[in-house]
């Protein structure tokens, strides 16, 4: 399969090149929808790996999620367009030293591990989404539950943090 | 192997730009979308682990789609908490944010 490792890098290359743009820009708006571009493309890379359920999942979630985000951001901000080319950073060459180093290690960890024998071939769309269902509802049965309380909880603590005290 | 190499890489990069932005910014959202890049570059990771070395073990599938709860959680907090922050003091800086050192 010549195409799979061309189509990993070609839509790797297209949620870094997002990712960076995402703070190279003033204008907030535009680093939502370079996340929003980033996350689809790490989409289309789980795509690309055989992984179809999950990248159209990834796709339609970060989409929801990213246009929420660019409300919030539209909301929140005096500026969201960037038309004042105000600075909103800090701690610029310890973030970067940060970054390097965090990167660094995960590149060394993937380079120098051996990883063992590569499986030749994944599951269909089908029979993968009929194993992840079967997962989900035995073995991984109390994590699903667990994560599902805890998103509630979630909302209605963030819903009353945003409501504030009242007089 | 090339395929998988391919995928860890792209995830160690997308990690490293998302901590410099979570570390740099001084936005709250800003500093969300860095944590979720990172998220985003585990989920390349486990994704490319799922499929090159274990693709019968779905939970390598699953634990994806907790990530993908642990971002949704995490937006939702951060939205709740700046919206929070937005009404007592006008403004989501960070940098202005100090008293929430406690």
């Amino acid at each position: 399969m010549i195409w799979q490792p061309l189509a990993v890098a070609f839509f790797g290359g297209i949620a870094v090149w997002f990712g960076v743009a995402v703070f190279r820009t003033r204008s907030m708006v535009r680093s939502a929808l370079s996340l929003l571009a980033s996350m689809a493309a790490i989409g289309g890379m789980f795509l690309a790996m055989e992984a179809e359920f999950l990248g159209v999942l990834q796709l339609m979630m970060m989409a929801t999620e990213m246009a929420i985000m660019a409300v919030f951001m539209v909301m929140y901000m005096m500026d969201p367009g960037g038309l004042g080319q105000m600075d909103m950073s800090h701690q610029k060459r310890s973030s970067l030293a940060a970054g390097a180093l965090g990167g660094l290690a995960a590149l060394g960890v993937a380079l120098l591990v051996d990883w063992g024998p590569i499986a030749p071939a994944a599951p269909t769309a089908g029979e993968q989404t009929r194993a992840l269902g079967i997962e989900m509802m035995t073995r991984s049965l109390m994590i699903f539950e667990t994560a599902a309380v805890t998103i509630l909880v979630a909302m209605i603590a963030a819903v009353a943090v945003a409501i504030g005290r009242r007089r | 192997m090339t395929t998988l190499l391919i995928a860890l890489v792209v995830g160690a990069v997308l990690f490293a730009v998302g901590l410099y932005g979570a570390l740099s910014q001084t936005n709250l959202v800003m500093i969300m979308m860095g944590v979720e890049l990172m998220l985003g570059a585990a989920m390349v990771n486990l994704v490319a682990f799922w499929r090159f070395l274990h693709p019968g073990a779905f939970s390598g599938q699953f634990f994806v789609l907790v990530v993908m709860t642990v971002m949704a959680i995490e937006a939702d907090v951060g939205f709740g908490l700046g919206t929070g922050r937005f009404r007592a003091k006008g403004s989501v800086e960070m940098e202005e944010a100090a008293e929430l050192k406690g």
